[in-house]
């Protein structure tokens, strides 16, 4: 050991502990962020099944293959399934969970755009899987 | 040893308190939902940048000491082992 010093490799150490940490501590609060549900958010029971989606609202509206929400406003959803595993998929709001028989799943969002966006599911659940959609009209 | 141990501690802390102290700070925009699709893209992003920047480096400094202490060359000496034949 002796003859040359140490401390590149104590400097590459050193930067490398802090780049994981920042990756780390940056990863974890956005994933904080991005799950803590606002206690204000309506919360919108959501059933997959083989081929379809069914949405009830805190009232107890229900809808099939589509969903109405307002405009900035919070919803939480509670997806579950009836038959074979599924998962909910908003992807212009960027929400996905999978919707799992026996299971009550959440994922929050708040819609900031008024208009027409798709809901498609996101796990191949059979025969019709490709077209087991809804439409979400987001309204003002 | 020992002092490169404490020294690279007190700047390793040093450097990560600041550092977490950023990333948790509070976002200004009090009273406003966030955007997820916003949120997962910078995460993206930032997670790339810092993949792609670590990537080039390791792979460069390889890519240097592969070139560097090839045999052929012209600064290349042998090791002590080598001169002595004791391998």
């Amino acid at each position: 050991m002796s003859g040359h010093s140490n401390w590149p490799e104590w400097i590459y150490v050193a930067v490398v502990i802090c780049l994981l940490t920042y990756v780390g501590a940056e990863a974890w609060n956005v994933e904080r962020i991005v799950e803590h549900t606002p206690a204000e958010a309506e919360v919108i029971k959501v059933t997959g099944q083989q081929w379809f989606w069914t949405f009830e609202h805190e009232d107890g509206t229900k809808e099939v293959g589509e969903l109405h929400l307002k405009k900035g406003k919070p919803y939480k959803f509670e997806i579950t399934a009836k038959d074979v595993n599924h998962s909910f998929n908003i992807h212009d709001y960027v929400v996905l969970q999978d919707a799992i028989v026996g299971r009550l799943n959440t994922v929050w969002f708040a819609p900031d755009k008024a208009g027409e966006y798709t809901i498609q599911c996101r796990e191949y659940c059979g025969l019709l899987h490709y077209n087991m959609r809804a439409t979400l009209y987001v309204e003002e | 040893m020992a002092r490169a141990i404490v020294l690279m501690s007190i700047l390793t802390v040093l450097v990560i308190l600041p550092m977490i102290h950023l990333v948790f700070a509070e976002p200004a925009e009090a009273g406003q939902y966030i955007n997820r699709k916003a949120e997962i893209w910078n995460l993206f992003f930032k997670m790339m940048t810092i993949a792609f920047t670590v990537g080039a480096v390791v792979s460069g400094t390889l890519i240097w000491v592969v070139w560097r202490f090839r045999e052929s060359h012209p600064k290349a000496k042998p090791t002590k082992y080598e001169e002595k034949g004791e391998w």
